[in-house]
């Protein structure tokens, strides 16, 4: 057995463990997969049952959504577990060829999208919007997320948080150079070697830019940044929190109608985790003719779309339905035609699954920064 | 089985557009990325394969005088012995039977039962390398190989050939095979892996070290020199033929007797 394994029990407290079933009971991926993650921790308890336990597929069904540590009354981090077994699997190397790229394209190119480092900045080619080099003072650094960044479908939310901070007068900056994949992917996904060598290159580097403010576009980086990253000096906040404090302070106005009806989709990764509920809700709220609904199943009982944990490279054996689907159903039965996320993840795979149903017509899925930037009168 | 891998660095141009810098033969790579060559991941990880069932060890060697180090270090980290770099700008590395000239130069001062490459690089695609370098060690060769199995002392080996055939192959050892995609799945390196390859040895070499005249690696002997690249036109000149199914039949099976074709 690989030594790293010895001392797994006291690392994860796993003697602390009561066996109550309130991780699995706020397991989301129950409904659609066999992981049962009480059942792991028990199984964890023989220390030579854990490679068979890695072995097992479900435990990469689990998306991190952190409901299980965040309801064990007894302090434990089940989701620690599962992201350990995983990296029992990739320091043998012998993980899905989806996995294997995306870390090995994380190290190379930092990011997981198997896109050159030289073409991160293509996206702003031609946009009016200021960046800030190393040692230059900016009161908000803003860190684009390589998803965002990469994904044509989802670069003019990045654009958009620029116009928006041109318009509200905030001294802002994209980074000039040396922008790189936060890596918690990488860590959700297992390879904890990838993510220590990831958190240390970044820090460095944030570091370097003085910056009061880190805004950062996705609830990953965000959680990341927060809770991983000991050594960043500056403050580190999600887009949707500078911008609700902009509309609070008057800097900022959305002065365009929306006549629609809007419900909100909490990130796992922003709500549950960091616990930002009411300032998505805030920005949406002031949308002039907007109404603002919301899901039975929301806040810390949001409904976890499945897009984190690193799934978005995991081919998972499980055929339930998806969560999307299931949330995509919830949001037409209320009559919403707008779906609003603030995350790139939820964007993409509530976005296919209203496609999957071929409701493209009924329901939009929209980030926050795509409806704001469309109702600003510059 | 002893074995060495030979890997070669190339880009990655899957994602990014490909124009020719200002010399006019050479590809600006200046905003590609770096990677070991497809095939030659393969080559690696059926090398592992190898070893793993049979014993032995595995040897990787480069030809290149770039920034090799993490791609050598990966298919360390994966489990092979140790590494040799040909690091010499003298090199010809543009020419396929120099880079196989050197790298039989390398791997014949040692003792060994098999060599493999990959099947092609994806940068220029010759597919030469393979069959040159068994040509320069004397060695029996399979190319386009899609399955090893070792049998006594020999290896029963599956080639695919073009229109889809296989060819079942006994070959005696040692030889030199080149490896097609697929043949396996490429494991992953975990960074902690690689780390701890850092205590392996890469064994750097010039051509002093090797038996062979410098005019030689350097491509005096070159059978290949780059005259011109260039992205091919792209131009509509088709032409639609018209009517009925009939009279069109008629219409085309004219232009292809017209134009020497039937
Ligand atoms: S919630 Fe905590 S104590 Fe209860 S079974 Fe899960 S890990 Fe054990
Ligand atoms: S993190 Fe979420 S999906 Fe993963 S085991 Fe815990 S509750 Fe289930």
């Amino acid at each position: 057995m690989d030594e790293r394994e010895n001392g797994f029990i006291q690392k994860h407290d796993l003697l602390g463990c009561i066996q109550c079933g309130r991780c699995t009971g706020g397991c989301p991926v129950t409904a659609r997969s066999g992981l049962n993650v009480r059942g792991i921790l028990r199984g964890a308890l023989d220390e030579d049952l854990l490679q068979s336990l890695a072995g097992l597929p479900e435990i990469w069904d689990c998306t991190a959504c952190g409901n299980c540590s965040l309801r064990c009354p007894k302090g434990l981090k089940p989701l620690d577990v599962l992201v350990a077994l995983r990296s029992i699997l990739v320091e043998g190397g012998v993980i899905q060829p989806s996995v294997r790229d995306a870390l090995e394209s994380i190290f190379r190119e930092g990011n997981p999208w198997d896109k050159p480092r030289a073409a991160r900045f293509d996206w702003r080619r031609d946009l009016d919007l200021k960046v800030v080099g190393p040692g230059e003072a900016v009161h908000c650094l803003v860190f684009v997320c390589c998803t965002v960044a990469y994904d044509p479908r989802l670069q003019g939310i990045a654009g958009n948080l620029g116009r928006l901070l041109n318009y509200a007068g905030v001294h802002y900056g994209f980074m000039e150079e040396g922008e790189t994949c936060c890596a918690s992917e990488a860590y959700c996904l297992g390879e904890e070697g990838l993510f220590e060598m990831m958190v240390e290159d970044n820090s460095e580097l944030l570091n370097s830019y003085s910056a009061s403010r880190i805004i950062t576009i996705s609830p990953h980086c965000y959680s990341a940044f927060k809770n991983q990253y000991p050594q960043l000096r500056a403050e580190i906040l999600h887009y949707t929190e500078l911008l609700a404090e902009l509309l609070r302070e008057g800097k900022m106005e959305l002065n365009r109608e929306l006549k629609e009806r809007i419900v909100y989709h909490d990130p796992c990764f922003l709500g549950k985790q960091n616990g930002v509920f009411n300032d998505p809700r805030f920005i949406l709220q002031q949308l002039p003719g907007a109404e603002l609904v919301e899901f039975e199943r929301t806040r810390e009982r949001s409904l976890c779309c499945e897009g984190g944990g690193g799934k978005m490279w995991v081919e998972s054996e499980s055929r339930g339905e998806r969560l999307a689907a299931v949330r995509v159903r919830e949001a037409k039965m209320l009559g919403a035609g707008v779906l609003a996320a603030a995350c790139p993840f939820c964007l993409l795979t509530l976005e296919d699954a209203v496609k999957a149903e071929g409701w493209e017509d009924e329901i939009k899925v929209a980030e926050i920064l795509e409806i704001a930037g469309g109702l600003i009168q510059e | 089985m002893d074995i060495f891998v030979c890997i070669k660095r190339v880009p990655d141009t899957s994602e990014a557009e490909v124009s020719v810098d200002e010399s006019g033969k050479e590809v600006d790579s200046s905003r590609f990325s770096f990677d070991i060559n497809e095939a030659d991941n393969y080559a690696v990880e059926e090398a592992l394969l190898l070893k793993e069932r049979l014993g032995g060890t595995v040897q990787v060697v480069c030809v290149d005088c770039g920034d090799v180090e993490t791609i050598i270090r990966m298919a360390l980290a994966k489990g092979a012995d140790g590494a040799i770099q040909v690091n010499d700008g003298r090199v010809n590395v543009k020419d396929p039977l120099v880079i196989a000239r050197v790298l039989a130069a390398v791997i014949g001062q040692h003792q060994f039962d098999l060599v493999l490459t990959g099947c092609m690089a994806g940068d220029d695609g010759y597919m030469t390398v393979g069959a040159a370098l068994a040509e320069e060690l004397t060695l029996p060769c399979a190319t386009m190989v899609k399955n090893v199995e070792p049998q006594g002392g020999r290896l029963s080996v599956c080639r695919e050939l073009e229109g889809g055939l296989l060819e079942e192959v006994d070959i005696a050892l040692p030889a030199v095979l080149t490896i097609q995609t697929g043949i396996n799945e490429p494991r992953y390196a975990s960074i902690r892996g690689v780390r701890q390859a850092q205590k392996k040895e890469i064994k750097v070499l010039k051509i002093e070290d090797l038996e062979i005249a410098e005019e030689e690696a350097a491509g005096g002997r070159s059978s290949v020199e780059m005259q011109e690249l260039y992205v091919p036109e792209v131009a509509s000149r088709a032409e639609l033929i018209e009517g009925e199914p009939a009279q069109k039949a008629e219409v085309l099976a004219g232009k292809l007797v017209k134009g020497g074709l039937l």
